[in-house]
């Protein structure tokens, strides 16, 4: 354990600085690879080869997006808050080191067994068995740094970021080792020790809860220190914090089922999960208040705080799909919804409006604060910001009328019920807002790639200006 | 029987132990969560929880908030 006292609590800064700039590096990768199979989609001439066709690239986005870009986030920020909040150092620097070399060796291996082939097939859990291995004890490494360094703390109380923090690192582990079980045949090749109806249920409460812990649970620690923080405003109730946090812990984990609809599986898990999911409206809408709430008497502040305006259209972003996904899941809905692209634009919503935004926020607050200097360029935080915004709407968009088409072509029947349309056909009416889609993800993409140019030249004029530096 | 009672009608002597484990987690939950809400908007735990409204905003201040509040180790 590092020494330090009250005045001068030593905080590892550089582990923070490490994951930061790895979670800018690796949104450029995620938004760089799911663009191109974007495009691959709208173009199937762009699956040059089987290493990068569709099929192959299609997870090595979504782990790279979550895992990587959003795992380096969370742990930046994890290690940024919990020093800070309980006034000690982390517990290990060399364990927080083994984190950090561990999950880069998770993403390396990630981005060359996905173009490979080898894949376990369980969506957002593809890597095979042996990376699952490495996955649990570094994230294990991770979890028990956190606990050590809040048992370490010097106030009593546990700030509610960190009991965010907390509760994903704690479902995370449980979920990512119960999905994960599995028979190994080769080191490359392994089957899931359950089959049929159980391995859809086990692998969608994985799924879904991948969302709502690692996505949700965890970028909630986040909203919660950075938005007073940045904002210079109190939170603006507690009291609905500590509601927002139990209330997501308890009920999040029962909506998994809500994917299986019109499935083998039992009806009822599938109203239980619709029912929970309808639930869930009322802690998510009140911790989106909550963030919002906060900036009561200091809307001002969003005319010239960049960081500002990422974090609260981040939660207009959680606000939305928390309804949206909710609505998703009810039978009627789900009927026309699922399988087609507004589930995409759902989930798109969730990641590039609420993820992306709350993370990037959270990241240029970190940033002149961490190297000691001011940020390069405001305009081009602004730049970002608007083309950030503009990518998520037009992608978003382009998803919700190609998904609604989509369904209702799908189920177009004429009088006779003989299916109006051919399948090839409603491919083809998909094509322009498959290519408005890769349009809107090739902004993010530009966007991110600013982000790593200021983030860069700002890292150049490190202690430059001792202003942001105090407050570290 | 109308359509409310048969929505709602159960026929207990199917009930698995899966389901009756099911059954007995979502009672349990439920009543945990009135608890919580109860104890959370409860009006004299009020101060109790809203103590920490501006907790990462007062460097340094933590300490002496919560000696004042005689919850400091």
């Amino acid at each position: 354990m590092v020494e330090s006292t009250p005045e001068n609590p030593n905080y590892n800064i550089t582990i923070v600085k490490a994951f930061a700039l790895c979670a800018v590096v690796y949104l450029i990768v995620g938004s760089l690879v799911g663009d191109l199979i974007a495009w691959q989609l709208s173009f199937p001439a762009l699956n040059f080869n089987e290493y990068l066709s569709f099929g192959r690239l299609r997870p090595l986005h979504t782990n790279a997006v979550i895992f990587a870009f959003g795992g380096c986030t969370l742990m930046a920020t994890a290690f940024y808050i919990v020093q800070r909040t309980c006034g000690v150092p982390l517990w290990s620097n060399k364990m927080a080191w083994f984190t950090f070399w561990g999950w880069n060796l998770i993403i390396v291996s990630a981005v060359i067994s996905f173009p490979m082939g080898w894949t376990s097939g369980k969506e957002y859990a593809e890597l095979e068995w042996p990376i699952d291995i490495l996955i649990a004890v570094v994230w294990l490494s991770y979890m028990f740094n956190f606990i050590m360094t809040i048992v370490n703390r010097k106030v009593s109380h546990i700030y509610v970021a960190n009991w965010f923090f907390l509760g994903m690192m704690i479902m995370i582990t449980y979920l990512h080792v119960v999905n994960s079980l599995a028979v190994p045949v080769t080191l490359t090749h392994s089957y899931s020790i359950y089959s049929g109806v159980h391995d859809a249920m086990i692998q969608w409460w994985w799924g879904h809860n991948a969302v709502g812990f690692f996505l949700t649970a965890g970028f909630l620690g986040i909203m919660y220190y950075f938005i007073p923080k940045q904002a210079d405003m109190p939170i603006y109730s507690y009291r609905l914090s500590v509601l927002h946090f139990w209330a997501l812990m308890f009920g999040y984990v029962w909506l998994g089922a809500h994917h299986l609809q019109y499935t083998a599986l039992p009806d009822w898990a599938g109203s239980l999960g619709a029912a929970v999911s309808l639930a869930m409206i009322i802690p998510s809408w009140g911790g989106a208040v909550n963030g919002l709430m906060t900036l009561s008497g200091a809307w001002h502040k969003l005319r010239d705080d960049y960081v500002l305006r990422f974090m609260v259209v981040s939660l207009a972003f959680y606000a939305m799909s928390t309804f949206e996904g909710p609505v998703m899941s009810l039978k009627t809905v789900n009927a026309l919804s699922h399988y087609t692209d507004w589930t995409i634009g759902h989930v798109h919503s969730g990641a590039l409006g609420w993820v992306a935004m709350v993370s990037i926020g959270a990241i240029y607050h970190l940033v002149p604060r961490l190297w000691k200097t001011e940020i390069h360029s405001v305009s081009l935080v602004n730049t970002h910001f608007w083309i950030h915004t503009i990518g998520t709407v037009i992608y978003v968009c382009a998803m919700w009328v190609s998904g609604l088409m989509q369904g209702l072509m799908w189920r177009a029947t004429d009088d006779y019920g003989n299916l109006v349309y051919t399948f090839a056909e409603t491919v083809v009416a998909m094509h322009p807002y498959y290519v408005l889609r890769s349009v809107g993800g090739f902004l993010v993409l530009i966007g991110a790639l600013i982000m790593l140019y200021n983030v860069v030249m700002t890292i150049k004029a490190n202690g430059q200006s001792k202003t942001a530096a105090a407050q570290v | 029987m109308n359509s409310l009672t048969e929505f709602f009608s159960t026929d207990w002597e199917a009930m698995t132990r899966s389901d009756w484990t099911g059954m007995v987690i979502v009672i349990i939950l439920t009543v945990l969560m009135i608890g919580l809400y109860t104890w959370v908007f409860k009006p004299s735990n009020r101060d109790h929880f809203e103590q920490y409204r501006d907790f990462v905003n007062e460097n340094n201040e933590e300490m002496k908030r919560e000696t004042g509040h005689g919850q400091t180790k």
